[in-house]
């Protein structure tokens, strides 16, 4: 363990250091924050428009963040892959338990600071546009959204290990693209119905969006958050052990 | 080298294949303890495969390779403990300073904090990186950042130091810099270096390897391969014995 913590501060550090993680990570989901929140003050209220409100443009923000993340890890792992950097590793004492733990890790802290401070940014906007949220609610939604982010994260290792360092960044740009629109994260599909929500449906981003929003409302139902939270929990954990079994996999196709 | 009495790496019949193609064929060769072992060979000699099954980074097709008494086969996390690596690409963390490169890769090494700081401080002090250990590593020269990835590849204190073109892209100064780096560490260890520069070998090796697709075609002391290649000097050496097939 005290291997994969040392290769995870190694990775925090180069993080923390690149001047776009704060860019991608904190600056861009702040800027559509208010932006979005200026949009939505701009809508008449008889068009019952809802989707830029404060109390679902937070959760839409903080799922729009984390796929930023996957951007990130993805870059970690084959930035090193394509480098010597992981070779030399491989011939140190440490196993491929501790470099997967390593990725994870800085990656999983990082998200959470960075839906805390999402989240603490819109907690002030809801109290300038006078609709203030509930500090219980915005709690409940950061926890239930720490298992998108580990849905995000595995994504960006998949990526990472079996793609190129060129290849691998285009990949993600497809999957954040893909996750904004079809998380509903900018648009309503509950409302719009038909075949949009049905295809939204059959991906995880919508149930990633969702269960952030029902939590903040403090919308505890069955149908609003836990079946959600057990689609989102099922697919983090099964993409998880993916990126786990294909990194080893990798690991020891590069040692063979 | 002071003494033969210990075989710290020993290879029997060691093939690697890639396909069709084969990388290292049969090779068997025994370095001493202490010793500075050069292997020499034009490109795709199999110089760097070599290395890189000794080092456990990849897997022989066949025959055995034994490294301070274990198996590179049947015993690699036990091989990993006792060497250090320092590839052809400069591989060091760009955005962590030096001194963090050296402590990161000791905490790999070492789970107590104290050795840790120790090997990281004794690492500094010499390679002499007192004026840039603050440093980030993608700020250093070339030279440096070759420095950096030698001490990074001996803060676990290995017993056999595998150097692959440690001096690959470098000015002749910072070469000759890093001959006397190469001079000081060897003492007590194990050195396997690659090179494509005849004077490096020559300045540095106890014995000498000339590898030829794959087979070795040569091994001896430089005195012992001028003699079975019947000329004077090492680079005219390796041309009469690995330039005889090549011109073929």
């Amino acid at each position: 363990m005290k291997r994969a913590l040392a290769f995870a501060g190694r990775n925090q550090k180069e993080i923390l250091r690149d001047p776009l993680s704060y860019l991608f990570c904190l600056a861009f989901p702040l800027v559509m924050l208010v932006v979005m929140t200026v949009v939505n003050e701009s809508i008449p209220k008889e068009s019952g428009m809802t989707v830029f409100r404060i109390e679902k443009l937070a959760p839409g923000i903080a799922v729009f963040g984390q796929t930023f993340l996957m951007l990130f890890a993805c870059l970690s792992v084959s930035r090193d892959r394509a480098g010597s950097f992981l070779v030399r590793l491989y011939a140190t004492p440490a196993r491929s338990g501790d470099f997967i733990l390593g990725y994870q890790i800085p990656m999983l802290v990082l998200g959470a600071a960075q839906t805390a401070v999402l989240y603490a940014a819109s907690y002030v906007v809801s109290l300038i546009v006078k609709t203030p949220l509930k500090p219980l609610g915005l709690f409940w939604s950061f926890l239930s959204l720490q298992l998108s982010g580990i849905l995000f994260i595995s994504f960006g290792l998949i990526f990472g290990t079996l793609f190129s360092e060129k290849a691998a960044p285009g990949l993600c740009s497809i999957i954040i693209s893909l996750s904004s629109f079809l998380g509903c994260i900018w648009f309503d599909a509950e409302s719009l119905g038909g075949i949009m929500l049905k295809i939204c449906k059959a991906l995880p981003f919508f149930y990633c969006t969702k269960i952030g929003r029902s939590a903040l409302a403090l919308s505890f139902t069955k149908e609003a958050f836990w079946l959600p939270l057990l689609i989102v929990a099922s697919c983090a954990l099964v993409f998880d052990l993916a990126a786990v079994l294909i990194f080893r996999s990798r690991m020891r196709a590069d040692l063979a | 080298m002071t003494e033969r009495s210990f075989e710290m790496i020993k290879t029997t019949k060691l093939t690697k294949k890639y396909g069709t193609k084969t990388a290292v064929d049969g090779l068997g060769l025994c370095v001493y303890e202490g010793e500075l072992f050069s292997l020499l060979g034009v490109n795709g000699a199999g110089k760097t495969t070599t290395i890189r099954m000794l080092s456990c980074l990849s897997k022989p097709t066949s025959g055995e390779a034994f490294v301070g008494g274990y198996s590179v086969k049947e015993a690699p996390q036990e091989v990993k403990k006792i060497i250090g690596i320092s590839t052809q690409d400069t591989a060091v963390a760009e955005r962590l300073t030096v001194r963090e490169n050296l402590r990161f890769m000791a905490s790999l090494h070492y789970t107590d904090k104290a050795k840790i700081e120790e090997r990281t401080d004794e690492m500094i002090q010499v390679f002499r990186f007192q004026e840039v250990e603050n440093q980030l590593a993608k700020t250093l020269s070339g030279g440096w950042q070759r420095k950096l990835s030698i001490a990074m590849a001996l803060i676990g204190d290995p017993k056999v130091l595998f150097l692959d073109e440690p001096t690959l892209g470098l000015d002749v100064l910072a070469r000759r810099e890093l001959w006397k780096m190469i001079e000081r560490i060897k003492e007590h260890r194990t050195i396997i270096l690659t090179t494509h520069y005849m004077e490096e070998a020559e300045a540095l090796s106890d014995r000498i390897a000339i590898l030829q697709n794959g087979r070795l075609k040569a091994l001896g002391t430089l005195q012992e391969i001028e003699e079975k290649a019947g000329v004077k000097g090492l680079e005219n050496a390796f041309v009469a014995i690995a330039g005889k097939e090549e011109s073929l």
